[in-house]
């Protein structure tokens, strides 16, 4: 039992791709041989001659090969001026490409936040979108009621890039038609249902209320450096990063890259307050409890946290 | 003498590239080169807040961004106006080399190699073979590179946080210091690397190859021992010069680089007074120039932008796309960046001919630049750059209680420049920052130097060159056009305004008639 897999790049810059070739036991290349997924062109990877490339795209959009899986990498491109000149392939915009494969295929798969809902470039002048949302507006290059041959919306595999492991085992899901749970922008639930906060190893600092005002100082990034770890949905904290580590557990802010919005406008590395409360608190906390926690919190941190000896 | 003119899409370039060639009797006679997608980073990061450059330039590049980050910490450094300590460098130092190591063997061996199991080579002897080894995620040598690179690149994520796309490099220094045992962890991945590399690509201990100093020295090595033969370099040279990729892509002969690994001030690796590891510096003839950053300007008398003429330094640069209909004569959305005026090559081998590596010196002096040169010069340099690697730790480790960042006081607020080595060459960020916000940033990737179109005397880019007497045996399957293209290892998605929205039949690529 094999399925085919086509993978595309539209206004992207290859980390998708680099993420997945990090992917650790199985890697890359087992997981696509254990799946039983032929993978008929990767545009990094494969050597077919252009012409038969050509051949192999024009079979895929026209019906005469079926596809199993499109994988897009990359923003939908739409500008200038919604003609996707500013992405071509062959001369035709590369989103009319992506769309008509995308309308064969039996399941769509977006690698990466930018093939999801737009990332950079959205509402700048290339006019970048999702394949199925525009920021966490419904409707991208495809309709929101859009459906694949399983009858699935696409999938989006959030993250700038992708997690190498949610990629992976999203791939091996379709492979044997597993149950893929979406939660309300189409993410698969058991990959996103976690925050990024959760197996923070700076969690203790985030409990005492022990604050990072400057980079390296080591504590909570979350109170002043932007750090988006308790607002937004993601696997970094409990399924690593490169078999080893996660950004704020090396003292950079979760930037928020599974979140339909990002990138937000908003400096990255600031935290907006309100009288040193953040704006944006953990996802459903209520304000005055968190004040009052948080204030008594910080009476209690024990001094090993506010001296930093400890080993996180 | 008939003219044609094929259009030929690339692919393992990162990204896309379109070539327009014109051919007669078989063989290149003129080349223009398009990439075909516009990001517009640099105008999307104007306005923003200056740090906001070490999330967004990454995110230029999914195989550089390490490299990015680097370059944008760097020109921050600058407009703060702070030297970082020796630890933030050597942290800084290593992610980026470790970065470089995976991106020379994967493109040497996943995008390079593979086109030696290329159905054009069926009927040579050794192609079964070749195909047993190189075929796209099938062959032996290409799972080892997928198997093996990303176990070195754990160390930027013991760093760093993640590959690809963290930020751990800041103005001053970098955001934490690695305990000892998280060190100590990164040299052992280093010498589990190092085992591999020695046994799988060079055949030998890198002691050995440091010991191969001219093409005479080399071919004495090639008989030395079987498995110099047996290993990937080995099968480099051996297809390279059966198929004639020795003889073909010569180029510009006029190499360009901006310094690789930025010295420490202390450190068993310095000499002298030298700012790099491997010099920066420009070639020309054989005659070799202290790299001087004012000698940099870009045209765009053949690319689809407007408001200046001739060429204008970086600092200066604007990004202001015009509307290609009736552009006649504009044929790319890159830009043309020329060192003192002309064409520069960049890249793995312009960075050893420039920091006098004797072997590459050697080459280019008696048979000129090829590509088969440039890729040998990719393939080798993780045993240039692995012992400095190696080295760096152990200072680390040495030297850990020491600071790993300056803090800057104050707003950023002024000019900078971030020029670095890429793995693909010279890179450059130039940033107008005022109030801690970004009021200009221009880049120059390694790309857009070595892919660049025409400038404002007509004189084609490195590679439109290098393609010049290049045979096109197949129009369909035109491998040896791709060999001479992938040499340069080719990032498309780097060069952050490369656009031809008329490239495919409106025909107003066709410079050469046809």
């Amino acid at each position: 039992m094999s399925i085919n897999a086509y993978w595309m790049q539209c206004g992207a810059c290859g980390g998708d791709t680099m993420s997945f070739l990090s992917a650790e036991n199985p890697d890359a290349a087992e997981v696509l041989a254990t799946a039983g997924i032929d993978l008929l062109w990767h545009p990094s990877l494969s050597n077919l001659a252009p012409a038969r490339a050509q051949a192999l795209t024009d079979a895929l959009c026209s019906g005469a090969i079926a596809l199993d899986v499109l994988i897009v990498e990359g923003a939908l491109v739409f500008g200038p001026n919604g003609s996707g000149g500013f992405d071509l392939k062959g001369g035709r915009p590369k989103k009319d490409i992506a769309a008509e494969l995308a309308r064969r295929a039996r399941y769509v798969i977006a690698a990466g936040t930018c093939a999801a809902y737009g990332g950079f470039g959205r509402g700048e002048e290339i006019d970048a979108r999702g394949l199925q949302f525009t920021g966490s507006e419904p409707g991208g290059l495809l309709e929101p009621d859009f459906r694949s041959g399983a009858g699935l919306p696409v999938i989006n595999l959030a993250g700038c890039p992708v997690h190498p492991a949610v990629l992976r085992s999203v791939l091996t899901a379709v492979a044997m038609d597993a149950p893929i749970p979406l939660d309300a922008i189409q993410r698969p639930a058991d990959w996103y249902g976690t925050l990024v906060h959760q197996g923070c190893t700076r969690n203790e600092y985030h409990e005492y209320r022990v604050e990072e005002h400057e980079f390296g100082e080591k504590g909570c990034l979350f109170f002043h450096m932007g750090c988006h770890g308790p607002l937004v949905g993601g696997p970094c904290n409990k399924t690593l990063w490169n078999e080893h580590s996660s950004k704020p557990r090396a003292g950079v802010p979760c930037f928020g890259c599974t979140d339909p919005d990002f990138p937000q406008h908003a400096p990255f590395f600031e935290t907006r307050n309100i009288e040193g409360v953040p704006l944006k608190l953990p996802r459903g906390v209520d304000r005055a409890h968190y004040l009052a926690y948080k204030g008594m919190a910080a009476a209690a941190a024990p001094l090993r946290l506010i001296e930093r000896k400890t080993g996180v | 003498m008939s003219r044609v003119i094929c259009d030929i899409p690339l692919n393992r370039v990162e990204g896309d590239l379109e070539i327009r060639v014109a051919v007669e009797d078989g063989g290149i006679v003129e080349a223009w080169s398009s990439g075909t997608l516009y990001r517009g980073f640099e105008n999307l990061l104007t306005g923003r807040a200056a740090l906001d450059a070490l999330v967004i330039t990454p995110r230029i590049c999914g195989i550089c961004t390490t490299t990015h980050l680097n370059a944008a910490a760097r020109c921050l450094d600058e407009v703060a106006g702070i030297v970082p300590p020796d630890n933030a460098i050597r942290l800084r130092n290593i992610a980026l080399l470790v970065e470089h190591v995976q991106s020379d063997v994967r493109q040497a061996i996943l995008m390079f190699l593979v086109d030696f199991a290329n159905p054009a080579y069926a009927g040579r002897p050794w192609f079964d073979e070749a195909s047993a080894r190189f075929a796209p995620l099938a062959g032996g040598s290409a799972l080892e590179a997928i198997r093996e690179t990303k176990k070195i690149l754990e160390i930027i994520a013991i760093l760093g946080g993640q590959w690809p796309h963290s930020s751990f490099m800041v103005p001053g220094g970098v955001t934490q210091m690695p305990n000892i045992a998280e060190l100590v962890a990164c040299r052992a991945l280093i010498g589990r690397f190092r085992q591999w590399y020695e046994r799988q690509v060079l055949g030998c201990a890198v002691a050995e190859w440091e010991a191969v100093d001219s093409l005479d020295a080399l071919e004495a090595w090639r008989e030395a021992a079987p498995s110099h033969g047996a290993g990937d370099l080995g099968w480099l040279l051996r297809l390279g010069t059966d198929t004639g990729v020795d003889r073909i892509g010569a180029g510009v002969d006029h190499f360009l680089s901006f310094g690789l690994a930025e010295m420490p001030r202390e450190s068993i690796l310095r000499r002298g007074a030298e700012t790099h590891v491997f010099a920066a510096g420009s070639v020309r003839g054989g005659e070799c120039a202290p790299l001087d950053g004012e000698r940099i300007g870009e045209s765009i008398a053949a690319s689809h932008y407007e408001g200046y003429e001739g060429l204008r330094h970086p600092r200066e640069g604007i990004t202001r796309p015009r509307a290609p209909d009736g552009d006649h004569g504009r044929y790319s959305y890159s830009k043309a960046p020329r060192y003192a005026g002309e064409p520069a090559e960049t890249g793995p081998l312009a960075e050893a001919v420039v920091a006098g590596d004797p072997l590459f010196a050697d080459w280019i002096a008696r048979r000129g630049p090829s590509a088969l040169a440039r890729e040998a010069a990719r393939l080798t340099r993780p045993a240039r750059l692995l012992p400095v690697i190696d080295a760096w730790l152990g200072e680390l480790i040495r030297h850990h209680e020491e600071p790993f960042i300056v803090h800057p006081s104050g707003m950023l607020d002024g000019e900078g420049a971030g020029l670095i080595n890429a793995a693909r060459g010279g890179l450059g960020h130039w940033a107008k920052i005022e109030c801690n916000r970004i009021a200009r940033y221009q880049i120059i990737t390694p790309t857009a130097w070595n892919g660049s179109p025409r400038d404002d005397a007509g004189v084609p880019g490195p590679w439109e060159a290098a393609l010049i007497g290049t045979p096109v045996r197949d129009p369909g399957n035109p491998v040896e056009a791709g060999h001479v293209i992938r040499s340069f290892d080719p990032c498309l998605v780097c060069t952050v305004h490369a656009f031809d929205p008329r490239s495919g039949a409106s025909g107003t690529l066709r410079l050469g008639g046809g």
